[in-house]
């Protein structure tokens, strides 16, 4: 418990980590307020995904249910794993026997499962593809934000990661010139891959379609050009229809503060054509095989929860986080090993269980800032309280 | 060295249901600037400080000795360590580090603020040394049981003292009261007024204009919580004070890192003075409205701003 603190102190003493939380805390906050301004109908889509969620919740079970026979029309595989150690199981038997190669989209969902480290203790090559998750696995550190999880590198310490994987980077690069080797870097491992994994923002359960937002490109990448697709999404991430589904990949793009999305793939099973006398062939340009698992990891259980269960409508903006002032000093060192700041202290109920979470919530001030600023309008104050009734 | 959470903690609710309050006050500089003031014991209405104010000097005091069991500059090992933090909560213990003039200063603050409300028609009157805190950071620290015990415990003083109506003077107390209390006590069926609102709704006119300028700091209870905005606004520019807005303010405002105070002072002021870096940006009169706001950011922000409750403001302008 005293730990808590010591890490805490530990970030306040760390420029770096300050100056980056800094200045990502300057551009957020203004960057979701200027979105809801600029497209005021985010604020009615988010109060819309709210109360459809709400009725997801409700029959979780249904949806599930639905989403992966929806996912099996589209000629994809469909799995619901219910731990870490399952979904593990169903990638391993997926990649196979082998050394492979694997590019990765950057997904919590992942982070929670440690499916990187478990790759690579198998044996494989994989890489982060999102620039700042890149640098967070060269640094062997935990991502500090939902949406930006390198703010706490400076250019000479992403340099620096980067000799690790390329030998010509230089500590004078600029950042454009670290940009365009990471680029040349990743090119070529896109097309080499023999897997691509990735998260997903929202699935729908009546077409079994996945959503993936991005600004980078490298979502498009990674979920286009290896022949093996396997996209893992916790089960809070159902919407009934596609509709839905893209409303919610919509407000969360905008509460985050990037707005529109430069990119939103939906990916409803692997490519194919049937151009050729009508005969069927899959993996024409994209992905050969689709694979989506829906993962509970202890969420379906916290749905039963009387306090937990509204942390589930959460759809990981980071908005709340921005808005936190203990997070604007320490970022996701106040938190679990997976989620910091205020939607962090009820993910890691959720996935740690309430007594990693009770220490942590202690510090939370109860300002009630999360609340006011979440699109899904979680009462995070009062589920932080309660958990602080548990330490 | 971070604090002991558990040991702080405990030594918070254990004073509090003993002793009434996180931290216990001689009668004096709880209910000494009521008896100046020749105010009435008890009654219908009664004015509810919850302490609050009156903590103030003790906190400032309480503070300054974590502070440095924190910063390790008190000598001791981990062992003695709770033992050291239970003797900050020990207020004989603490005594030469109170300092007389906060101890007015907060004084002045509650003679102020009787007076408004008597400009405002309002007959009241104070429990005096049966007054007690409200049990606030028992709640906020999740000790429901704890809480439930004290709270029944302040609303039967009330009840003894045949009150019906209270008005409260900070965010927190009216939270409380107004939120927290009618599900936490049975039969809860006190009516809970805030002076901000009375003054207002009262329609009080200044006596005089003051010429200045100031940034307001809505503390998080009034903004989000109780929607108490526009009434701290009105009444300063009605008194013609030019009001500045900080970068985040009103349901936006940012907290003074006032409620981690004892469990780290140094968190806690590293989040005060992010604050008032915002607030020093537009106008160095920053205008407090709850007492853990006033020392959270005088605390921060020695030398960069002047931090002063809105009663004394209000007091010049409208007494
Ligand atoms: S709790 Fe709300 S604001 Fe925070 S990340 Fe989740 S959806 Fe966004």
């Amino acid at each position: 418990m005293g730990d808590i603190l010591s890490t805490i102190f530990s970030a306040l003493d760390n420029g770096n980590l300050r100056t980056g939380l800094e200045r990502s805390v300057r551009n957020l906050a203004p960057a979701s307020i200027r979105a809801l301004d600029t497209w005021p109908y985010l604020v009615e889509l988010a109060e819309h995904v709210r109360k459809v969620k709400e009725e997801v919740f409700q029959n979780i079970d249904y949806y599930i249910d639905e989403t992966m026979k929806s996912v099996r029309r589209c000629a994809g595989h469909a799995y619901l794993a219910k731990s870490p150690d399952e979904v593990k199981r169903i990638v391993d038997d997926i990649i196979g026997d082998g050394r492979k190669l694997i590019v990765k989209a950057k997904s919590m969902v992942t982070e929670e499962i440690q499916l990187r480290e478990h790759l690579i203790a198998k044996g494989h090559e994989v890489y982060e593809t999102d620039l700042g998750e890149l640098l967070i696995q060269l640094s062997g550190g935990k991502p500090m934000h939902a949406i930006a999880p390198a703010i706490h590198i400076t250019k000479e310490e992403a340099a620096r990661l980067l000799k690790k994987i390329d030998p010509d980077v230089r500590d004078d690069m600029s950042i454009e010139e670290l940009t365009a080797r990471v680029r040349l870097f990743l090119r070529e491992k896109f097309i080499k891959a023999d897997v691509g994994i990735s998260g997903a923002n929202s699935i729908a359960a009546d077409s079994g379609a996945i959503f993936l937002i991005s600004n980078e490109g490298n979502i498009r990448n990674s979920t286009n050009l290896p022949p093996v697709l396997i996209s893992i999404t916790g089960v809070e991430k159902i919407m009934p229809t596609m509709k839905d589904a893209f409303f919610q990949a919509l407000v969360q793009s905008g509460y985050a503060g990037l707005y529109p999305p430069t990119y939103l793939s939906v990916i409803a099973g692997p490519s194919s054509t049937a151009d050729i006398e009508y005969h069927r062939v899959y993996g024409v340009h994209g992905a050969k095989e689709m694979h989506v698992i829906l993962y509970d990891g202890g969420r379906r259980k916290a749905l039963k929860d009387e306090h937990l269960w509204e942390q589930l409508l959460c759809l990981r903006c980071g908005r709340c986080q921005a808005e936190c002032p203990i997070w604007d000093l320490v970022g996701n060192t106040w938190g679990g090993r997976v989620y910091g700041g205020p939607m962090g202290i009820g993910w890691t109920a959720i996935i740690e269980g309430i007594d990693k979470a009770a220490p942590l919530a202690m510090f939370c001030l109860g300002c009630r800032k999360c609340r006011e600023v979440c699109p899904s309008k979680i009462d995070m104050p009062s589920i932080i309280r309660y958990i602080k009734s548990k330490f | 060295m971070p604090l002991p959470t558990k040991d702080v903690l405990s030594m918070i609710v254990r004073n509090t249901l003993r002793k009434g309050s996180p931290i216990s006050i001689p009668s004096d500089a709880a209910s000494g600037w009521a008896r100046d003031i020749n105010l009435p014991k008890g009654g219908e209405t009664v004015l509810y400080t919850s302490l609050l104010y009156q903590m103030v000097p003790y906190t400032i005091a309480s503070t300054k000795y974590l502070e440095k069991l924190e910063r390790g500059s008190v000598g001791g090992a981990l062992l003695k360590l709770g033992k050291m933090v239970s003797s900050v909560f020990d207020v004989s213990k603490l005594a030469s580090g109170v300092s007389q003039q906060e101890i007015s200063s907060q004084h002045e603050i509650l003679k102020r603020i009787a007076a408004l409300i008597k400009k405002a028609d309002i007959k009241f009157g104070y429990l005096y040394d049966d007054e007690l805190y409200a049990g606030t950071l028992l709640y906020d620290f999740g000790r429901d049981k704890d809480f439930a015990k004290h709270a029944k415990g302040v609303y039967d003083i009330f009840k003894r003292n045949g009150v019906g109506k209270v008005i409260t003077i900070d965010p927190h107390t009216t939270h409380v009261l107004r939120e927290v209390y009618p599900k936490f006590v049975d039969g809860f069926d006190l009516e809970v007024e805030n002076y901000l609102e009375i003054l207002v709704e009262k329609e009080i006119s200044p006596k005089r204009k003051l010429e200045i300028s100031v940034t307001v700091h809505d503390p998080c209870y009034y903004a989000r919580y109780l929607e108490i905005i526009d009434q701290p606004r009105e009444l300063l520019s009605r008194a013609g004070v030019e009001i500045r807005e900080p970068f985040r303010t009103k349901r936006l405002t940012f907290c003074c890192g006032g409620p981690i105070e004892s469990l780290s002072p140094r968190l806690s002021e590293e989040v005060a003075s992010l604050r008032v870096s915002e607030l020093k940006e537009v106008c160095e009169n920053v205008v407090t409205m709850c007492p853990f706001c006033y020392v959270s950011l005088s605390r921060a922000g020695q030398g960069r701003v002047q931090v002063k409750d809105i009663s004394l403001h209000l007091g010049e302008a409208y007494l």
